[in-house]
């Protein structure tokens, strides 16, 4: 800002308060050709009400003194005034990084000693789980729901099946750097409204949802033509590409035909966003060590 | 008293309470608007393109302001949860600015790419499909609306005139572009774009 419109702040702010102060204490005087404390104003109401002309009462008038002393001495501890940085050089910014560095100073020992422990250990570790907790009720529960059981199209995160594999470098980078899983629309290579009914009952018969006919069965071929470079020959998927497994009973979008239909006519398009940004490398890995715990049950029951 | 003098003078009266009124704001507003720090787009800051300033037109018509800010306050609490605070120089090519003061629901200043298109899509089709104890009204009908090409080129031709460097090629090239979108897509192009130019701050 020119360094014009610094003085007009200054110059206008200080001559008001000024004039203020005057015509406050001007208005409260007894003037000469004013009519005195003891007459009447000359209003009248229903009648016979009448009005004194009688000063302000003191406590009112000093309310009006304290406050312009209250605004001086604020102008003078903090910015106001143009340029002028105030006494205490106060600033919104200082205050921010003040409060950051406080926080940072008191939280990121804490979040170091997590972030340099042992990855299963981690995830055992009680105090990190509950720090996890609170993080994943901040970030995650809008899509994979509060008690992370996901819905159609955001999975499952307590069970032991993974899109995009659960080693610990990948469940970091799946929330650090989020997943796009990209399922083309295959239905016009799949020949026609009966080549794609068909594939749809080939691929529920993977998981043995239901019996592949005869036409189910000759969409083999064509599986592996045009599925198996994500989803491999048998069907088992990859994590790389985040491929859902098709053989086992685990659906990310659901089982049903018209599910799969869907994912056959249009494509799925899958995006978990990446959180590395809001959350920092160490609380990414306390978040993913968290995760992987919600699994442990059925991890152990396997 | 003399009070006396200024009460019976209707006319000295209103200059008085003209000049008390108005000062604070000459002198707390008009600087502003010569300070380079409100009046020229942040770092990463441009113009609104054709789609999501259709988009920002349906934010400002359902009224999200009502339940959602757009301004992430320089708190720890906030900057935590939104990232980074908001500043004066993000908002220039905002007309009217989408500040708010009421959150209902969540600060959306810096609500681009944490979801999904397609999770900003169910929501506002169904907020509580996604959310189930949500109060967000549903906007389903919003998929069935089509942005008008007519009026978004006029209204381009407008903030140029106001001095938002638009090209005319992108305004001749704007009727074309938002051809089959629909408001839903509209808006989600918008809300995809709130705050990207700042994600950074680790
Ligand atoms: C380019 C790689 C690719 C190819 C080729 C591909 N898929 Fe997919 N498929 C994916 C990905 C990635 C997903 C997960 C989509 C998501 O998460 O949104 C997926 C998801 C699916 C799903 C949904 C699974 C669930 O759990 O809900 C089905 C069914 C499916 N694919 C079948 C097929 C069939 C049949 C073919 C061949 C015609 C095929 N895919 C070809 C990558 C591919
Ligand atoms: C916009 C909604 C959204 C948000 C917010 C979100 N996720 Fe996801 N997440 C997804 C989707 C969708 C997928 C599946 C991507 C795909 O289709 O392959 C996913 C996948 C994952 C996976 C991989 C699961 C697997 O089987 O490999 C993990 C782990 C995960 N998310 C954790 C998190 C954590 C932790 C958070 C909070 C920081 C979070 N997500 C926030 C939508 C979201
Ligand atoms: C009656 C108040 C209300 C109105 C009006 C409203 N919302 Fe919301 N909104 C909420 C509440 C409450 C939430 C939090 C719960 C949820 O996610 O649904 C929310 C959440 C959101 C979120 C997710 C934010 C986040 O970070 O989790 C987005 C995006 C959003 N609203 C966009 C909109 C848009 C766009 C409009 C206008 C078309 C709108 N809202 C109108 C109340 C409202």
């Amino acid at each position: 800002m020119p360094a014009f419109w610094h003085w007009f702040i200054a110059i206008g702010t200080v001559v008001f308060i000024i004039w203020c102060a005057w015509l406050i204490s001007w208005s409260a005087k007894q003037g000469p050709q004013n009519v005195a404390d003891e007459d009447l104003v000359g209003h009248k109401w229903d009648g016979d009400l009448e009005e004194w002309n009688n000063p302000a009462p003191k406590w009112w008038l000093y309310l009006y003194f304290i406050t312009i002393i209250w605004g001086v001495g604020y102008l003078i501890a903090y910015p106001g005034l143009g340029a002028f940085e105030g006494a205490l050089d106060w600033s919104q910014h200082n205050q921010y990084e003040a409060e950051m560095a406080a926080a940072a100073e008191r939280y990121d020992p804490i979040y170091e000693d997590f972030a340099a422990m042992e990855f299963e250990e981690l995830s055992r570790h009680p105090e990190a789980n509950q720090l996890g907790a609170s993080l994943y009720a901040s970030y995650c529960t809008t899509c994979h729901g509060s008690d992370a059981r996901g819905a159609a199209g955001y999975p499952n995160l307590t069970d032991d099946d993974w899109l995009w594999g659960d080693s610990e470098a990948q469940i970091v980078s799946t929330i650090a750097n989020g997943r796009v899983a990209v399922m083309p629309a295959l239905a016009p290579a799949l020949g026609g409204d009966e080549g794609t009914a068909n594939m749809v009952r080939y691929v529920r018969s993977l998981s043995g949802i239901e019996e592949a006919d005869s036409g189910a069965a000759s969409m083999q071929p064509m599986f592996v033509a045009l599925c198996s470079a994500c989803h491999m020959a048998d069907g088992t998927g990859n994590p790389m590409l985040g491929a859902p497994n098709l053989t086992d009973d685990v659906w990310l979008y659901g089982s049903s035909s018209d599910a799969i239909m869907t994912a056959l006519v249009h494509g799925r398009n899958g995006v978990m966003p990446a959180h590395g940004d809001l959350l920092g490398t160490n609380r990414s890995k306390i978040l993913a060590a968290y995760v992987y715990n919600l699994s442990a049950a059925e991890r152990q029951a396997d | 008293m003399r009070h006396d003098t200024i009460e019976r003078s209707v006319n000295l009266m209103m200059v008085l309470i003209i000049l008390a009124v108005s000062i604070g704001g000459l002198v707390e507003l008009i600087p502003l608007m010569y300070s380079s720090e409100a009046n020229e787009p942040a770092e990463g800051i441009e113009v609104y393109s054709p789609i999501r300033l259709a988009g920002r037109d349906v934010y400002v018509r359902e009224g999200c302001y009502n339940c959602h800010s757009q301004m992430v306050r320089p708190f720890r609490s906030e900057t935590e949860r939104y990232g980074p605070y908001t500043t004066a120089g993000e908002t220039v090519y905002d007309r009217p600015f989408q500040f708010g003061s009421k959150r209902t629901g969540p600060d959306l200043a810096r609500v681009g790419g944490r979801y999904s298109d397609a999770w900003q899509r169910l929501h506002l089709q169904n907020p509580r499909a996604l959310v189930p104890e949500s109060t967000m009204p549903t906007y389903a009908w919003l998929e069935d609306r089509p942005v008008d090409p007519e009026l978004l080129t006029a209204k381009l031709e407008t903030l140029q005139f106001l001095g938002d460097p638009y090209t005319d090629e992108q305004i001749a090239s704007a009727a074309a572009e938002v051809e089959g979108v629909s408001e839903m897509d509209a808006l989600i192009a918008y809300l995809q774009g709130l705050g990207t130019n700042r994600r950074n701050r680790r």
